[in-house]
């Protein structure tokens, strides 16, 4: 099976250069079947990479751009009147598709937001009286810009949870960067070849569950859950005043899922704590609700989860 | 037969006369020879004779340095077409021998339509009465006004009082002192009151004046304030006022008796102030003192601001020069556990080869040599 992931990255490969975080972000959505949030700049190749997956798998890709005046019938569709027979007909939303690319999510008002994370969550939608179920894999990256903070609409922390991961892009490295320029001047980036059907990734998910995580480990995840909401319980008092609220039970399910699908993509058919460690940041950085005292010190999520990580022993 | 016919003529021209005129008047005169500034009541009464007409009068004595007068009183009825008016007037000569009286009246016609459109109009539309004014000539009333007795300074029934409130000061120091005359007859406006080569400094007020004229005559009270100041006693003398009674045809005397003042020297040194008082006016600068707390209190909450921010760039560099803390941790790690366990906190994907050697070490077959890879990790921090 290892051998499908590696073709899956070769072929991604041609199309994207570096940004293996979201990379593999991406594969650890499909495979958990989570959504996954994207913070970064502009031009990181957040469509690109999106794009070449949809690609490599053969799934259906659609966009959306996010902008302060969509209505959910925008992207869930809407019962449309016939005036030739007199009948109402469904007109499906761009949420019917396998990969979504939300494209800055924070500048749609809440009712928009609303209405795709309960999709997200429910993976079914429902216009006037019928109730569609969406296609498996159905997977939504959504983006948002971190520099820009006027007339967005920031998202709030239950629907923030629905995401499985929460993927920080960076820029490209200089010899990255020197790649992509030469390519892109010469458009020499290949074309994607699907390189794997549906079926097969059906399959690679269900292999993910024979990957075995030891007790030791689910105490871990655990502890280091339960230390975000209770850190003077695991000897955090440090970092108490700095959390308002805590990671929620969906974030130890997604940690469970996504050290397991991490420890697959290394090729291991267990996991280990360094699988954990892969992961933890991702999944909990958006979770963790800072108080107004962090904020005003400026310390960030991150910075908690590694005191946690640093403090918490590993099996 | 010369005679029959003058007076034939007589009757004709008064008939004529008569006719031209819309109306009668009639005066009253209360005594047609009197002293000089002896009041005199006159009074008009004026009568419409012809019906047919709408009248208004408009009556007044004319001026004259010969008299001065006083209107007491008009009355006049709301009969358009019966129109009778009542005047009084109180006359003061002001001259011996004799003195005419002239008038000034207008007779002022209009119809009923006139008057009715008048009366149409309202605030925001005033609609004047048309009337058609005549001139009327009346012919003057003669007074043969009687001279006053020599010397004789007030005409009436009056009194004399006087105030004072001391007669001892020091230097320069005012000495209040009030005359006051009470009374009925023509107004008691002196322009010299006191006697003539005073040697005092004089300072005096405008009388203070209280008249009411009715038919009877004028009744008034006059009050004369003023002040005298000299630098050494002195002597007021007597005030003598010459008054003559019409009424009893007698003259009288006001006196005021001779008064005397001390006058001791001024004690130079109270007269100096030793406290300013009002006291002088010092410019208000309690403007600049706002602006420029103001302005300081800007200055320090800006300056707090900026040595925060500042302080906080500090904080920020000062570890980073001084010391690498991370470089500090895993120089302290002694095993491969710890060592993983702290770059896996690092969330860096540079350490992640590290991470997999250390793995090996610590769950797989393979031995690793954990300083090797430890200096491995800090050769990455370089």
């Amino acid at each position: 099976m290892n051998k499908k992931i590696t073709q899956l990255k070769q072929e991604l490969s041609k199309a994207v250069i570096g940004q293996e975080t979201m990379i593999e972000g991406l594969l650890i959505g499909l495979l958990c079947d989570g959504h996954i949030l994207v913070e970064g700049v502009p031009g990181l190749a957040k469509t690109t990479t999106i794009n070449a997956f949809s690609k490599a798998l053969g799934l259906d890709f659609k966009r959306i751009q996010f902008t302060p005046d969509l209505l959910p019938s925008d992207i869930i569709g809407a019962q449309i009147y016939n005036p030739q027979d007199h009948s109402f007909s469904i007109k499906k939303g761009p949420l019917f598709t396998h990969l979504l690319l939300a494209d800055e999510i924070n500048r749609a008002p809440a009712k928009v937001q609303s209405a795709l994370l309960e999709v997200m969550q429910e993976r079914q939608v429902t216009i006037a009286e019928e109730t569609f179920k969406l296609e498996s894999p159905f997977l939504v990256m959504a983006t948002q810009n971190p520099i820009e903070q006027e007339g967005v609409y920031a998202l709030p922390e239950a629907q923030l949870d629905r995401f499985m991961m929460k993927i920080v892009v960076q820029h490209n490295s200089e010899e990255e960067e020197l790649e992509i320029m030469r390519k892109g001047a010469s458009k020499s980036f290949a074309e994607v070849q699907k390189v794997l059907s549906i079926e097969e990734l059906h399959t690679l998910q269900k292999a993910l569950e024979k990957i075995h995580i030891d007790k030791e480990l689910e105490q871990y995840i655990v502890h280091l859950i339960s230390a975000t909401r209770d850190p003077a319980k695991f000897n955090l008092a440090s970092i108490t005043e700095s959390i308002m609220f805590g990671a929620s039970p969906r974030a130890s399910i997604d940690l469970y899922k996504a050290a397991k699908a991490k420890a697959f993509l290394r090729g291991n058919d267990f996991v280990s704590p360094a699988d954990i460690g892969y992961v933890v940041h991702d999944v909990l950085r958006h979770r963790i609700v800072l108080s107004y005292e962090a904020r005003a010190k400026g310390v960030s999520a991150d910075e908690i989860i590694s005191t946690i990580v640093e403090t918490l022993p590993i099996p | 037969m010369k005679n029959s016919l003058g007076k034939l003529l007589l009757v004709l021209l008064c008939s004529l006369w008569l006719n031209a005129k819309d109306f009668k008047h009639h005066f009253t005169l209360s005594n047609t020879s009197p002293y000089v500034k002896e009041a005199v009541l006159m009074t008009l009464d004026l009568s419409q004779t012809n019906r047919d007409k709408v009248l208004f009068f408009h009556f007044a004595l004319k001026k004259s340095p010969d008299y001065e007068f006083h209107r007491l009183n008009v009355k006049e009825t709301e009969e358009h077409h019966t129109a009778q008016v009542h005047y009084e007037y109180l006359i003061y000569p002001l001259r011996a021998g004799e003195i005419q009286l002239h008038f000034n009246l207008v007779q002022k016609a209009t119809t009923e339509e006139n008057l009715a459109y008048s009366f149409s109009g309202d605030r925001d539309n005033v609609k004047g009465l048309t009337t058609v004014d005549t001139q009327i000539d009346l012919p003057p009333l003669a007074l043969k006004i009687k001279a006053l007795p020599k010397g004789t300074s007030l005409v009436g029934d009056f009194n004399l009082t006087h105030s004072l409130k001391t007669n001892k000061a020091k230097a320069y120091e005012p000495l209040p002192f009030q005359v006051t005359i009470t009374g009925s007859g023509y107004l008691p406006l002196l322009e010299n009151l006191l006697p003539e080569n005073i040697n005092f400094t004089l300072f005096k007020e405008k009388p203070i004046v209280n008249a009411v004229n009715s038919s009877q005559g004028t009744s008034s009270t006059v009050i004369y304030s003023m002040a005298f100041s000299h630098s050494k006693s002195f002597d007021l003398g007597p005030i003598v006022l010459k008054a003559f009674n019409p009424k009893t045809k007698k003259s009288y005397e006001l006196t005021v008796p001779k008064q005397h003042f001390d006058i001791s020297k001024a004690d130079v040194k109270s007269l100096v102030d030793k406290i300013d008082s009002p006291k002088p006016v010092k410019s208000d600068l309690s403007w600049l003192t706002t602006i420029l707390t103001s302005l300081l209190s800007y200055f320090v909450v800006f300056g707090a601001g900026y040595l925060t921010a500042i302080s906080l760039k500090w904080k920020k560099k000062n570890p980073a020069q001084t010391s690498h803390p991370l470089k500090e941790k895993i120089e302290a790690c002694t095993d491969e556990k710890a060592l993983q366990q702290l770059l896996m906190a690092t969330d860096s994907k540079q350490f992640a080869l590290s991470i997999e050697k250390l793995e090996k070490g610590l769950y797989g077959n393979g031995k690793i040599n954990f300083n090797k890879v430890k200096q491995e990790v800090l050769e990455m921090l370089k």
